[in-house]
């Protein structure tokens, strides 16, 4: 009766009912969530430290904060950003130790490259994946995380900005940035043939 | 600015699926007539597209049991710890109400001081060391769960 009744007013029962068991601090509610958030908390990760030993540390380490801090999630808000929120302050700790890895935002002035196109969309069609990964690894930590929580987890930018805590239009400008360096080394490389 | 220097920040942008519905226009009024920029966005379009279709690296098995178990480790040790101050004031409560009781017999013991402060913290430790023994209890159940 009462699942009918949240049914008919669209109300998200499964949704509010998991949020609530994870909120009581259910451990299966919580392995159940570990098994479901595994690949992309693990990719949103690797990406950031690109570091697979790193990853594997911080993925526990997020874990745990989510399980200490669980009751201080708001059922209301989206877990997905709740929990990126703790790896992001999770891995960024990490990437400060790390000597090297700057965090700020690069000041970096596009060329707007006259090249052929054509030799771009043909290098992301032939070795994509090969190259984009190699070519993301090499960019800023600030921008590889907007990319990454754009495109592949598919965030909207108010969720990326609740995630970096940092403002929309940073958020805007760290995308627009990322792809516009990924697209110049890529083109790059590409012109000098190091790559194919 | 010519129409080509403002709108080309507007590319990757539009790319990415950031823009309102005024810059798109913009975007795709400019890109219509200027061969340029219609190439660097469909070049912008690929990347993101090939972006969002970058296999994903998986985390091990055993990476993931042993996060599942040490989360549960975390949960119980949270909840003992919980259950644990829970128990000791139940404890402490219960030996008070006791030693309440205990009133009636240090009156019918005379009523030596001694003999009460000695009843009451009697009745106070019991009650603890009750509060520690069901704690005790309940983490040797769980561990042969």
């Amino acid at each position: 009766m009462i699942y009918e009744a949240a049914i008919g007013e669209d109300f998200p029962v499964t949704e509010t009912d998991e949020a609530a068991r994870l909120r009581r601090r259910d451990p299966a509610a919580l392995a159940a969530a570990v098994g479901r958030y595994r690949h992309r908390l693990y990719r949103y990760l690797l990406r950031l430290v690109h570091d697979p030993a790193a990853a594997d540390d911080l993925f526990q380490q997020t874990w745990l904060h989510a399980a200490g801090r669980i009751h201080r999630y708001d059922p209301r808000r989206s877990f997905d950003t709740w929990l990126f929120a703790i790896a992001h302050n999770a891995a960024m700790d990490l990437l400060r130790r790390r000597r090297g890895e700057s965090l700020d935002d690069p000041d970096w002035g596009v060329e707007w490259a006259t090249a052929e196109p054509d030799a771009l969309t043909a290098a992301i069609t032939a070795e994509r994946s090969a190259i984009l990964a190699a070519e993301m690894a090499s960019l800023p930590a600030v921008y590889r995380e907007a990319l990454t929580l754009r495109f592949e987890e598919g965030m909207k930018i108010e969720e990326i900005a609740e995630v970096t805590h940092a403002p929309l239009s940073t958020v805007k400008s760290r995308v627009q940035r990322g792809l516009e360096c990924l697209r110049q080394n890529i083109t790059a490389r590409w012109r000098k043939g190091d790559l194919l | 600015m010519t129409a080509h220097e403002s709108t080309r920040p507007l590319l990757a942008l539009s790319a990415a699926g950031l823009l309102d519905a005024d810059g798109e226009r913009r975007v795709r009024e400019h890109v219509r007539e200027c061969a340029e920029c219609a190439a660097q966005l469909a070049g912008l379009a690929a990347l993101a597209a090939g972006l969002s279709a970058m296999p994903s690296p998986a985390p091990s098995a055993q990476l993931v049991a042993r996060t599942q178990a040490r989360v549960a480790a975390e949960l119980a040790r949270r909840r003992d710890r919980i259950s644990g101050v829970v128990l000791a004031f139940a404890g402490c409560g219960c030996g008070w109400v006791v030693s309440l009781g205990m009133w009636g017999l240090w009156d019918a013991l005379g009523g030596n001081p001694a003999i009460l402060i000695w009843l009451e913290f009697s009745a106070v430790l019991a009650g603890l060391t009750a509060a520690a023994v069901v704690r005790r209890r309940r983490r040797v159940e769980r561990s042969f769960r």
